[in-house]
């Protein structure tokens, strides 16, 4: 392997990629990470925008704001005593308010979108369903890309179990919505208001006898209105997911992967890694959260024997001690696999002295990811 | 005892932030229950590795399985779920086979927002009314269902409600309501919120709790607290190790643990053992429900030992 830096790729990244998602398993600090990541860049005189689509407004913890809106907010840096040359904004993502917005912006008619927007099966699914987070994050992605406020965008993704379903969302989505066979499936037989069963299959009758005894003709006739009503939208909705997935694969545009050291999140970072290489999507990094210190690094090793210490004390000491080289040993067994596999050295986040969630946290970890950038102030411990 | 409530209960349902060992913490309750005479399921949903890897068991499959004395586990994969929901409704194999293999089913069944969800949830309710053929006793006494983490994890609570709105006659909408009912069900059902002592996780936890609460009704019955670092210094052992570091104490504990490396892991511990209180105080602001904590394992993997060591503090609880 070449020798070269670890944080080369990321670091130019920053400086000139125009999208960055940033994905990972649920827990490994991806908000924070995105977060830090668009401050960075805003040091480096960049306008970054950090956009979330979590619903739990974990970005606001993080950037120590009560909360975050649709509308992008500008941060305060200098508060904080940093001179950025550039800006950060700040956004949380309204899955139902983008899904309105596009509908009011493709519908064919204003008849057509008001029978949407009130049709009972389109308030359900709009909403919190799995999916359409995902499908209305990249959508989103696709308007603020062209935002002439800013010339970074990265976008935090939601947690999903596999992190992947946030990659394959845009063509499931437009699998659901496909004009064929939905249409050939629905339209037929409903817009009369009725349903009939001659289908040219008999296969095709029996699963609508299914639906309907097993989902009621009140639900089939809400459905098969929303498509109905989505009938001019397909265009433009088939249009929009083709070139989100050529927003993503663009040179432009790049996928920063988070992890922590643990050996769950590891196979996951792996898994992850490896779809993204097949789906020839742009990989620039690989960011570890919260390595353990291990102790014995940098100890000094001096050869006389320490002052007599109560043995019960000396006990604990030694145990704790133990406790950690465990771990931190176990931890960078995981980065050497991690690093083996995908032939990228992971840039390594350390576990800080308390808990990062407000702006000055984040200058600490924009620093560990870049290295370089000087903090003025000593961040004040959360708790004492 | 908090625990003693919850084995009360048929079903439990654990939620949380990813990362926080939903799953190590659902092994542990399920290994608790089994020990304690109940015959336990533990429903993995689309994750047929976790509780194998905590259990030390080979990996979950569609159907319970006897990992331990009393104790199952089951993986409930959404796309088989529903098609064998399709096959026990279609009883003619053929027919059955044609409908699943026919694209209409994969374009609707597969992809429809909320269903598979549904099915899952669905699936968990049969569980529950599982009754032995000539006893007609609870085929299952305690079910335990480690839930997706936080943001799926709210689908899969919502979704009962969501589909019992959206599809107001037909048995999806009369079944969606029964697992809504189930869900509801106070003596037989509760929600045990997990956390991390950490901002993101607590915030989480808070924000789960009120909307599965409030908007689901469903009941809360424990929160946990995992890895938490438990205090492990005497107050006036900390000070010592606060006096030994800024006197930059050195010289060798054993002959391979220098003195000033154990200082940097012993206030490392006392930082988090801070954290971890000032975390178990706005937890328990938050959130109404009894608290339980779980420590931090320092392990090289989390296997049967680790799960037993967390059953064992579950049983204090």
């Amino acid at each position: 392997m070449p020798e070269r830096p670890p944080v080369r790729g990321l670091e130019a990244a920053i400086g000139e990629r125009r999208v960055l998602v940033v994905c990972g398993a649920g827990g490994v600090g991806k908000t924070t990470t995105a977060a830090a990541l668009a401050l960075q860049a805003a040091l480096r005189g960049r306008r970054a925008l950090v956009c979330t689509i979590d619903p739990s407004r974990r970005l606001a913890t993080s950037l120590g704001l009560s909360q975050l809106s649709e509308k992008p907010r500008a941060l305060p840096l200098h508060k904080l005593g940093v001179q950025a040359p550039g800006s950060l904004h700040a956004m949380t993502l309204d899955t139902k308010r983008t899904f309105d917005a596009l509908v009011e912006r493709f519908a064919a008619s204003p008849e057509a979108r008001r029978r949407i927007l009130d049709n009972r099966f389109y308030q359900q699914v709009s909403d919190a369903l799995a999916g359409t987070h995902e499908y209305m994050a990249m959508e989103k992605l696709l308007e603020l890309r062209t935002d002439e406020r800013f010339d970074l965008v990265v976008l935090d993704t939601p947690p999903t179990r596999h992190a992947l379903d946030f990659l394959e969302a845009p063509e499931r989505m437009m699998s659901f919505l496909d004009t064929g066979i939905l249409r050939f499936f629905l339209k037929p037989y409903f817009v009369a208001g009725r349903l009939t069963l001659k289908i040219a299959t008999r296969t095709g009758a029996l699963a609508l006898s299914l639906v309907d005894k097993y989902l009621g003709l009140q639900f089939l006739q809400d459905l098969s209105e929303f498509f109905l009503a989505f009938d001019g939208l397909y265009a433009g909705f088939k249009e929009r997911a083709a070139r989100v997935f050529e927003l993503l694969r663009d040179p432009g545009s790049g996928f920063v992967l988070v992890a922590s050291p643990a050996p769950l999140a590891i196979d996951e970072a792996l898994y992850f890694h490896r779809r993204l290489v097949e789906r020839s999507m742009p990989f620039v990094g690989l960011i570890v959260n919260r390595l353990h210190p291990d102790p014995a690094e940098g100890a000094r090793s001096a050869p006389r024997t320490a002052a007599r210490l109560d043995p019960a004390f000396a006990g604990k000491l030694v145990a704790v001690y133990r406790d950690l080289r465990t771990l931190a040993r176990a931890e960078r067994r995981g980065l050497a696999r991690l690093e083996v596999d995908t032939g990228v050295p992971p840039v390594l986040v350390p576990e800080f002295e308390t808990d990062v969630h407000d702006l000055r946290g984040l200058l600490e970890i924009a620093a560990a990811i870049v290295g370089g950038v000087p903090l003025r102030a000593r961040r004040r411990a959360a708790v004492s | 005892m908090i625990v003693d409530r919850l084995l009360e209960r048929r079903l439990v349902i654990l939620s949380g932030k990813g990362g926080v060992g939903k799953s190590t913490v659902g092994a542990a309750l399920a290994l608790l229950a089994a020990e304690r005479g109940k015959r336990t399921l533990l429903v993995e949903i689309d994750a047929p590795l976790e509780a194998a890897r905590y259990l030390e068991a080979p990996a979950s499959g569609g159907k319970p399985r006897e990992v331990r004395p009393g104790l199952f586990t089951v993986n409930l994969d959404p796309r088989s779920v529903m098609d064998e929901y399709v096959q026990r409704t279609v009883r003619v194999e053929m027919f059955a086979r044609r409908v699943i293999e026919s694209p209409i089913y994969e374009r609707f069944f597969v992809t429809a927002p909320g269903l598979k969800e549904l099915m899952v949830m669905g699936r968990v309710m049969v569980f529950e009314e599982e009754r032995e053929r000539w006893s007609r006793k609870p085929k299952w006494d305690f079910i335990v269902v480690d839930a997706p983490a936080t943001g799926h994890g709210l689908s899969f609570l919502k979704v009962p409600l969501a589909a019992s709105l959206a599809v107001p006659i037909g048995p999806v909408g009369a079944n969606a309501r029964r697992i809504l009912a189930l869900l509801r069900d106070a003596r037989r059902t509760a929600l045990v919120v997990v956390a991390i002592p950490e901002e993101m996780a607590v915030v989480e936890a808070a924000w789960f709790h009120d909307l599965a609460v409030d908007e689901v009704g469903i009941e809360c019955a424990a929160m946990v607290l995992n890895a938490a670092h438990e205090r492990r210094f005497t107050d006036a052992e900390e000070a010592q190790v606060l006096r030994l570091t800024s006197e930059r104490a050195g010289g060798r504990l054993l002959r391979e643990v220098d003195l000033g490396a154990a200082l940097v892991a012993a206030r490392r511990h006392i930082r988090r053992r801070k954290l971890t209180r000032f975390y178990e105080t706005r937890l328990r602001r938050a959130l109404k429900a009894p608290l339980v904590s779980l420590p931090f394992l320092f392990a090289e993997a989390l296997g049967r030992r680790e799960i037993r060591t967390l059953a064992d503090r579950l049983a204090e609880a």
